[in-house]
C-alpha cells in the first residue's frame, strides 16, 4: 500500500462503541464479499474501487482536471442521463396505474390526481423531468458544439448524439398523447398531420398521388394506425413510448457512453 | 489505444493533470444528481402537470398547438407549406447536424471555448439555435386564436378561446398575399442559389481551397437553406409574398 491519504489525527465524533460495531460489520465475510476493495483511502484502492465495480466502471479511474470543471461541461450530458433514469423509474410506477385504452386513459389520469397516493407528484415529476430532459439534451449539444468536442476522433459519437436528441424528442412527443386530454390529443394531431405532407409518401405531399398514396395507406396511417388519432394511435404511442423508443435509446446510450469512456473527456491541444 | 486517442487530445499530452475519479468526480456526480432530484421534486410540489378536458374529436381547440419543442416548425407553417415546414426542414436540420463533424474536420480548438479561431462555425450554429428558439417563443407565447399574433401585455376582447369579432378580423389575416410568377420566381431562386454558392468561394479563396468543393458545397447548401428560410419569412412579412415558386405539383 502506498501513502495513507487520511489524516490520522482526525477528530471523530462517532462514539467508540458504534465504531466497534462498524468495524465488526466491515470484517464480516458477507460485507467483504460485497465491498471487496474496502474504504478507498489510498491511491491504489481509489483506482481499484473504480475498476472492480461494474457500475463504477462506466467512469474512468482518473479524470482530467480540465474536463471535471463545471464551467466546462455544465454537467449537461450527465444530467440528461440522470433525468432519463428518473423518467424510467417514475414511468414504470405510472405504468401500474395507467391503461392505454380510449375510455380509460383519461380516467386513469384523474385517478392519479385524486385517488392514487402520491399519484399527482409522480405524474408531475415525470412531466417536468421530461421537459427538463429535452432542454438539457439541447444544452448538451450546444456545449459540445462550442467546445469543438465533436472533432476527431469523436465525429461518429456526435452522430449518435444527434440520433439520441431525436429519440428524446420522439419519446417526449409519444408521451404527450397518453393522458388523452385535449392538450395532448390536438398537439399530436397537429404533429402527425405534418407526416401526411411528406413528399411521395404522405397523401397530401407533392407527387404522392402518382404512387397511389391515399389517406389510408400513407406514412401517417402507418404512424397512427388509422386516418385520425384514435385507440390505435393511443396504443402505438404507448408501446413506442414505454418499450420501443427507450430500448433504442438505451442501445444508443450504451454506445455513446462507451465511446466517451474510450476517448476520454475532450480537452485543448 | 491508437485507434481511439489522437495526438490532438489533451489526455495524450505529457504533464496533463489528472485526478482520481474517486472521490473528486464522484462528488460532482452525486451532488448534481441530488440537485436535479430535489429540483424536479420541488417543481412537482408547486406546479401541477397540465391536464385539460378529455380528448374529443369534435371539439377542435383554437389554436391547437404542438409541444413546445416542435412549435418552431408549426410557426413555420405560416410561411411554408407543410411538406417544407414539417418534413424537409426538420430533415435538413438533422442531416446538417450530423454533417457538422464531417465538414469541420480542422483539429484546432478542441475542448475549450473559442470564438476568434472559428468565427463562421460559431456564428452559423448560434444563428440556427437562435432561430429555433425565436420561432418557439413566437409560436408558444405570441400566437393565439387563428394563429394570429397576440401581444401578452394587451388585453384582447376574447370570448374564451374564440375570436369574438368576426367582422373585425386582425390585420395579418386580411392582408392580401401575392405569388411571384413562375419565370420570375425561378430566375430569382436560381440566381440566388448560384450567387450564394459561388460568391463566398471567391471571397474566401483560402477557406475554399482548404475544405475542398464537396465539404464546401455541403456547408453552403445548408447556409443558403437557413438564409432562405429567413428570406422567405421576410418576403412574406414585408412584401406579402406567399409563394416564390408556384407549380401544379408543389409550391415553395
Amino acid at each position: 500500500m502506498s501513502t495513507n491519504l487520511n489524516n490520522n489525527n482526525e477528530v471523530s465524533f462517532v462514539p467508540p462503541f458504534l465504531k466497534k460495531i462498524f468495524e465488526y460489520i466491515k470484517s464480516t465475510p458477507v460485507w467483504k464479499s460485497i465491498f471487496r476493495v474496502g474504504y478507498p483511502d489510498t491511491m491504489p484502492k481509489r483506482m481499484a474501487v473504480m475498476r472492480s465495480s461494474f457500475y463504477m466502471h462506466i467512469f474512468p479511474t482518473k479524470v482530467g482536471m480540465h474536463g471535471m470543471k463545471i464551467k466546462y461541461g455544465w454537467c449537461m450530458g450527465g444530467i440528461t442521463f440522470f433525468l432519463f433514469l428518473l423518467l424510467t423509474i417514475t414511468g414504470i410506477l405510472l405504468m401500474f396505474y395507467y391503461v392505454p385504452e380510449e375510455h380509460r386513459a383519461y380516467n386513469d389520469m384523474k385517478d392519479l390526481r385524486y385517488v392514487v397516493p402520491f399519484g399527482m407528484i409522480l405524474r408531475n415529476m415525470h412531466r417536468w423531468a421530461a421537459h427538463g430532459m429535452v432542454f438539457t439534451v439541447i444544452l448538451h449539444m450546444i456545449r459540445v458544439f462550442y467546445t469543438g468536442s465533436y472533432k476527431p476522433p469523436r465525429q461518429f459519437n456526435w452522430t449518435v448524439g444527434v440520433l439520441l436528441l431525436l429519440l428524446t424528442l420522439l419519446l417526449s412527443f409519444t408521451g404527450y398523447l397518453l393522458p388523452w386530454d385535449q392538450l395532448g390529443f390536438w398537439a399530436v394531431t397537429v404533429g402527425t398531420n405534418m407526416a401526411s405532407a411528406t413528399p411521395l409518401l404522405g397523401y397530401e405531399g407533392p407527387f404522392s398521388k402518382y404512387l397511389g398514396i391515399q389517406i389510408d395507406n400513407d406514412i401517417r396511417f402507418a404512424l397512427i394506425g388509422g386516418t385520425r388519432i384514435g385507440p390505435n394511435a393511443l396504443i402505438r404511442a404507448y408501446v413506442w413510448h414505454c418499450v420501443g423508443l427507450p430500448l433504442i435509446a438505451t442501445a444508443l446510450m450504451i454506445f455513446h457512453f462507451w465511446r466517451i469512456r474510450k476517448d476520454g473527456f475532450s480537452g485543448p491541444m | 489505444m491508437a485507434e481511439t486517442k489522437t495526438d490532438a487530445m489533451i489526455s495524450t499530452q505529457p504533464g496533463y493533470d489528472k485526478m482520481p475519479a474517486w472521490p473528486y468526480f464522484m462528488w460532482i456526480v452525486l451532488l448534481s444528481s441530488l440537485f436535479i432530484t430535489i429540483l424536479i421534486w420541488v417543481l412537482s410540489m408547486f406546479f401541477n402537470a397540465p391536464l385539460e378536458e378529455a380528448a374529443e374529436w369534435a371539439k377542435t381547440p383554437n389554436p391547437a398547438k404542438a409541444p413546445w419543442y416542435f412549435i418552431g416548425l408549426q410557426e413555420l407553417l405560416v410561411y411554408f407549406d407543410p411538406w417544407i415546414a414539417g418534413v424537409i426542414l426538420p430533415q435538413q436540420i438533422l442531416i446538417g447536424l450530423i454533417l457538422i463533424p464531417y465538414v469541420d474536420t480542422a483539429p484546432e480548438v478542441q475542448g475549450y471555448y473559442n470564438f476568434s479561431k472559428r468565427k463562421f462555425q460559431v456564428i452559423f450554429f448560434s444563428f440556427g439555435i437562435f432561430l429555433w428558439f425565436f420561432l418557439i417563443v413566437v409560436g408558444q407565447l405570441l400566437r393565439g386564436p387563428s394563429w394570429e399574433i397576440y401581444w401578452p401585455m394587451i388585453d384582447y376582447p376574447l370570448g374564451g378561446q374564440e375570436w369574438t369579432y368576426p367582422d373585425q378580423p386582425l390585420k395579418t389575416s386580411q392582408a392580401k398575399l401575392y405569388n411571384l410568377s413562375l419565370p420570375v420566381g425561378i430566375t430569382i431562386s436560381v440566381i440566388g442559389f448560384i450567387a450564394g454558392m459561388t460568391l463566398p468561394a471567391m471571397m474566401f479563396k483560402k477557406y475554399f481551397k482548404e475544405v475542398g468543393i464537396i465539404k464546401y458545397s455541403l456547408v453552403m447548401v445548408h447556409v443558403l437553406l437557413t438564409l432562405g428560410v429567413v428570406g422567405k419569412i421576410l418576403l412574406r412579412l414585408v412584401f406579402g409574398i406567399k409563394y416564390v415558386i408556384v407549380t401544379p405539383w408543389f409550391n415553395i
